[in-house]
């Protein structure tokens, strides 16, 4: 299967693109493109699990909490997470399963730090397919 | 926009609605060109739109688009009426440049580079995931945090004569570690010392030119001398604190019926609770920064004197070029205190300024300018007209033209790799993608921006350093 993201230019940081049938698809297939950009992902193992619950002002604001939870888990707590499952997302709140593995630096060969996530022309659309959502993350 | 003489630009507050003040960019006609090709224009007079803005919102001739303030931006603003914003600063809060001058002369080291680097590069932790000290505890961590590099020097990292060398000498004092979360403490307590990926870097450099002869002999330099240049800032800590904060501000801001343009420009009053504890976090993940170059100082003078016997690595200074900091400046003919942003900006104050070390107050600050890897970087020195224009600020270095990925799609690691050993120039990098990225044709030439500030008057060119060899992470 295709990967349902993509990867953006953009001078100073890495932006990311990503897509899916529900607004929960596409935030879950938007931390896959952060990841892709942290570790290969084909090498993370998803066997431990962490739930995720996070408040938030609107969508935009709740998918830079998401994949900022998911840098800190990485940088501060050594967890790489290799995919998303959220059961639920309204505008003001989000809950899921974040599965991954310890971090092991000689398995998953650390490909860039990033930093954080940013609002700069942060965009969550709803076309014709589905739910596309435009983030960019300083690295 | 006007062009108002060689290196000058304005923004008029017609550019845009809600402009308080006009925007100025510091450019020639080449770099006004690459500026122009992005967001840098808007990002300006965004900014400009900001409340209790002073002077103008302005930009380097380094600037390039980032994410709600532009890279190479400067914008001050009154310190009673005015607002401090988390991303005028960035996420890599102290991200800094500081210089170490040897006593070794480049023809000194003869075939010993090889081994040198290869010291340096196994000393320093570098790379993305890589650890630092093993085993920090969060009460050092807080200490750390609130008393910086004077914290590494107690612990055996360099000597106390080395804080005369550094802004603020390496500690900015209101920094409270209470106001840093523990995701932030969390992710910074295994990063203290060392080096992070991106841009970040150690270089062995030696000075190829000298300009400006007293400045460069009362900053310790001298042609042909071996110099080190480390780029580095607070890592993960810093980052946290940042994204925190944005959180923080953009909620606080609807109680203070703040409006802004760009979600990433979030701001509160200077002197709301809020404000005042965003003041008191950044100044603590600057001491870790500045604790964090003066550890990997220490492990390149332990490299040097174990491979060259002795080093004599003195810091010329440590400069910030990410940070808010409260100076008093002349507004409007009255001596004012304002929060000066510096976002991709150095400071470059003059002579007989009390900031500055005693043995500088004769010549003014050095101002260090990094360029891209295996380009030239400069050392300048603060002018009075950069006071006049600038809220006494400078470049930070050449700033990216190309995105990273266009710039790794130019060419491979082993071809890079080769071209630099052509040129005189040896290269340890942690990733082969690190090195790519940073490839220096994605820069801006360092030496069209340096020019500009030097005609500009708001430094002046004092040496050129050119890089023999480089530490990537």
């Amino acid at each position: 299967m295709d990967p349902h993201y993509r990867i953006l230019e953009h001078p100073a940081d890495l932006g990311i693109e990503a897509w899916g049938e529900s607004i929960g698809g596409a935030f879950e297939n938007a931390v896959l493109a952060l990841v892709s950009a942290l570790v290969d992902p084909i090498t993370i193992e998803p066997g431990v699990e962490k739930s995720v619950l996070l408040q938030g002002p609107d969508y935009e604001g709740l998918l830079v909490k998401l994949l900022s939870e998911v840098i800190y888990l990485f940088d501060g707590e050594k967890f790489l997470t290799g995919r998303a499952s959220l059961a639920s997302v309204t505008p003001t709140s989000l809950e899921g399963r974040l599965f991954g593995e310890a971090f092991d630096e000689k398995k998953h060969r650390p490909r860039l730090d990033v930093k954080a996530v940013t609002y700069h022309q942060i965009s969550i659309k709803k076309e014709s397919d589905g739910f596309h959502v435009t983030v960019f993350v300083d690295i | 926009m006007k062009k108002l003489d060689t290196y000058r630009y304005v923004i008029p507050k017609s550019f845009q609605p809600g402009m308080t003040v006009e925007g100025m960019i510091y450019a020639d006609e080449q770099l006004i060109r690459a500026i122009e090709r992005d967001q840098t224009l808007v990002q300006v007079a965004n900014v400009a739109t900001l409340p209790g803005l002073v002077g103008r919102s302005l930009a380097m001739p380094d600037a390039h688009q980032g994410y709600g303030f532009a890279i190479g931006g400067v914008a001050a603003s009154d310190l009673q009426e005015g607002v401090v914003s988390a991303g005028g600063v960035g996420f890599d809060i102290n991200c800094g440049v500081r210089l170490l001058a040897s006593s070794v002369q480049r023809e000194a080291i003869g075939g010993r580079l090889d081994s040198l680097l290869n010291q340096m590069f196994r000393d320093i932790p570098c790379g993305a995931g890589k650890k630092g000290i093993v085993g920090l505890s969060f009460q050092d961590l807080d200490k750390v945090l609130e008393q910086g590099a004077g914290w590494a020097v107690e612990a055996g990292y360099g000597t106390a004569t080395d804080l005369e060398y550094l802004e603020e000498s390496g500690c900015i004092r209101n920094a409270d570690a209470s106001k840093v979360s523990q995701r932030a403490k969390q992710r910074g307590r295994d990063q203290l010392g060392t080096l992070g990926s991106g841009n970040h870097f150690a270089e062995v450099q030696y000075v190829t030119e000298v300009y400006h002869e007293e400045a460069a002999k009362v900053f310790g330099l001298h042609p042909n001398q071996i110099v080190v240049m480390i780029h580095t800032g607070s890592r993960g800590l810093g980052h946290q604190v940042c994204t925190d904060y944005l959180e923080i501000m953009q909620e606080a801001m609807k109680r203070y019926k703040i409006t802004v343009v760009d979600r990433q420009l979030a701001c509160v009053p200077i002197q709301s609770p809020e404000g005042q504890d965003y003041l008191k976090a950044m100044a603590a993940a600057a001491n870790f920064a500045f604790a964090n170059r003066q550890m990997i100082t220490h492990w390149i003078r332990e490299a040097f004197r174990r491979i060259l016997g002795h080093a004599g690595l003195g810091i010329v200074y440590d400069v910030a070029h990410n940070i808010a900091k409260e100076e008093v400046h002349k507004v409007g003919g009255e001596m004012k205190k304002v929060l000066v942003h510096r976002k991709g900006a150095t400071r470059a104050f003059p002579k007989h300024r009390p900031e500055i070390p005693r043995r500088y107050f004769e010549v003014g600050q050095p101002v260090l300018i990094p360029g891209s890897m295996g380009t030239s970087s400069y050392v300048l020195v603060g002018t009075e007209q950069a006071m006049d224009e600038t809220f006494g600020s400078s470049c930070h270095g050449a700033g990216r033209a190309k995105s990273r990925h266009a710039a790794k799609k130019e060419i491979t690691a082993e071809e890079l790799v080769r071209q630099l050993k052509e040129k005189g120039i040896l290269v340890r990098g942690a990733s082969k993608s690190g090195l790519t990225e940073e490839n220096p044709n994605a820069y801006k030439d360092v030496n069209l921006v340096v020019d500009v500030v030097h005609n500009a008057g708001i430094a002046k060119k004092v040496a050129k350093l050119v890089p023999i060899g480089v530490i990537k992470g």
